[in-house]
C-alpha cells in the first residue's frame, strides 16, 4: 500500500489532460486572504485550471476582488458563515454549472496545486470516487508539535465517532467526483464541517482513497489557521450537531 | 396570605389571563397554550399552600419541598436551554441557505451581465438545490 502511494506522489505523474481539468471545479473558501488568495488563484490558473472558484466569506477586506482580479469566478456571502457553509456553496454552484470533478483547497497557500494531478486522476480513471489530501501518508512534515498532537487526537476522535480510518482528518485538500459531491450537504457552518464531510463521504458508500499531499507551513497560514486551541470548541460543535440534526 | 403570595399570585393570575387570551386568538398552539396554563396553576397552587411542596416531594422521595423546587426548575430549564438551541441552529441553518442563495443569484446574474452566460441548470430541477430550499 505504502509502496504504491509513494510512486502516486512521484513527481513523473502525468499531467491531466485539458478535458479534465476543463470540468474541474476548484472551491476555495476565504476569509479576510486578500494578501494571499490572489497568489493562490494565479497558482492554480497559470496550471490551467479554468474553473477557479473562491467562496469569500463576508469578509470586510479586498479578498473579493483581489480573486476576481486574479481570474476567478467569486461568490459572495454577505456575512460570515463559516467555512463550512462557504465550501458547501461552493460545491453547490460547481454542481449545478456542470462540473465532473470538485477540488477543495485551501485559501492560505498551504496546499500545492502540484498534487493536484495525483489527487484526480484516480477519480478519472474511475478507481475511486473521493480523494481526500493527506499530510501524515507517507511522511512526518515538519510542524509544531502542539499542531502534531491535535491533528493526531482528531485522528483518533473520527475514528471513535465515525469509524472512519483516517491518517489525517482534518486536511481541507480533497478532490471528489460530481456524484460524490451531490451527497454531501454540509450543516455545520463551522469548522466542525471537516469532520461532517468525511462523515457524508463514508455513508455515500463510494469508494475513496487517501493521497499523500505536501503541506507549506508558513508563517501566514499558521498565523492565519485554525488555532491548536480551538480543538476542543470543533469538537463540541461536531458532536452536538450530530445530536441536534 | 402574606404580600409576596399575594403579589406573585397577580404576576400568576395575569400571565394565565395573557396566555388564555392568546391561544384563543390562535396565537399559540393549544398544546403549549395548554402547559404555560399547566406551569400557572401549579406554581399558583405551590404559592398558596407551600406545605403541598412537601408532601408531593416526601412521595418522591426527596426531603424537602424547596429542594423539589430547585430540582423541577433546573430540569425545565435544561429543557428549554435545548429547546432554545435547537431554535438557534435552524435559524443558523435558515440564514445560511439565504445567504448562499443570494450569494449564488448574483454571481449567475453577474456573469450574465458580463455576457459570458454559462450554460445554467434549470434550478428547481436540479438536486443540489431542491436539498437546500427544504
Amino acid at each position: 500500500m505504502t509502496a504504491e502511494v509513494t510512486t502516486q506522489l512521484a513527481q513523473s505523474e502525468p499531467a491531466l489532460p485539458e478535458a479534465v481539468r476543463a470540468s474541474t471545479a476548484i472551491v476555495i473558501a476565504a476569509f479576510n486572504e486578500a494578501g494571499c488568495i490572489a497568489s493562490v488563484v494565479r497558482e492554480l490558473r497559470a496550471l490551467s485550471y479554468p474553473k477557479v472558484i473562491v467562496v469569500d466569506d463576508g469578509s470586510p477586506d479586498a479578498t473579493a476582488e483581489e480573486a476576481r482580479l486574479a481570474g476567478a469566478t467569486v461568490l459572495r456571502h454577505f456575512v460570515n458563515r463559516g467555512q463550512g457553509a462557504a465550501l458547501q456553496t461552493g460545491i453547490t454552484y460547481a454542481v449545478a454549472h456542470g462540473a465532473e470533478i470538485i477540488v477543495t483547497f485551501d485559501a492560505d497557500g498551504q496546499h500545492d496545486a502540484a498534487d493536484l494531478p495525483a489527487m484526480i486522476t484516480p477519480i478519472t480513471r474511475g478507481e475511486v470516487h473521493i480523494c481526500l489530501g493527506s499530510r501524515f501518508l507517507d511522511k512526518r512534515p515538519e510542524m509544531p508539535w502542539l499542531r502534531r498532537l491535535v491533528l493526531r487526537a482528531a485522528v483518533v476522535f473520527m475514528r471513535v465517532t465515525s469509524r472512519v480510518k483516517l491518517t489525517d482528518a482534518h486536511n481541507g485538500f480533497r478532490a471528489f467526483s460530481r456524484q460524490a459531491a451531490q451527497s454531501v450537504d454540509i450543516q455545520l457552518d463551522r469548522m466542525a464541517h471537516a469532520s461532517e464531510i468525511v462523515d457524508q463521504f463514508y455513508q455515500s458508500r463510494l469508494p475513496y482513497r487517501e493521497i499523500p499531499v505536501r503541506i507549506r507551513y508558513t508563517e501566514y497560514s499558521l498565523r492565519k489557521g485554525q488555532r491548536s486551541s480551538a480543538a476542543l470548541r470543533v469538537a463540541f460543535d461536531y458532536l452536538l450537531g450530530r445530536l441536534t440534526r | 396570605m402574606n404580600v409576596f403570595q399575594g403579589l406573585v399570585l397577580m404576576l400568576f393570575s395575569l400571565l394565565a389571563a395573557v396566555t388564555l387570551s392568546a391561544a384563543f386568538r390562535g396565537m399559540v398552539r393549544k398544546r403549549i397554550a395548554f402547559m404555560w396554563l399547566a406551569i400557572w396553576s401549579v406554581g399558583g397552587v405551590a404559592i398558596i399552600w407551600p406545605r403541598s411542596t412537601v408532601v408531593i416531594a416526601r412521595s418522591l422521595g426527596i426531603g424537602r419541598g424547596a429542594d423539589l423546587l430547585l430540582y423541577v426548575s433546573v430540569l425545565l430549564m435544561l429543557v428549554g436551554f435545548f429547546y432554545v438551541y435547537g431554535r438557534f441552529r435552524r435559524l443558523d441553518r435558515q440564514i445560511t441557505v439565504l445567504v448562499r442563495r443570494l450569494a449564488i443569484d448574483n454571481a449567475e446574474r453577474e456573469a450574465r451581465d458580463a455576457g459570458t452566460r454559462e450554460a445554467g441548470p434549470n434550478r428547481t430541477q436540479d438536486p443540489a438545490w431542491s436539498k437546500d430550499i427544504s
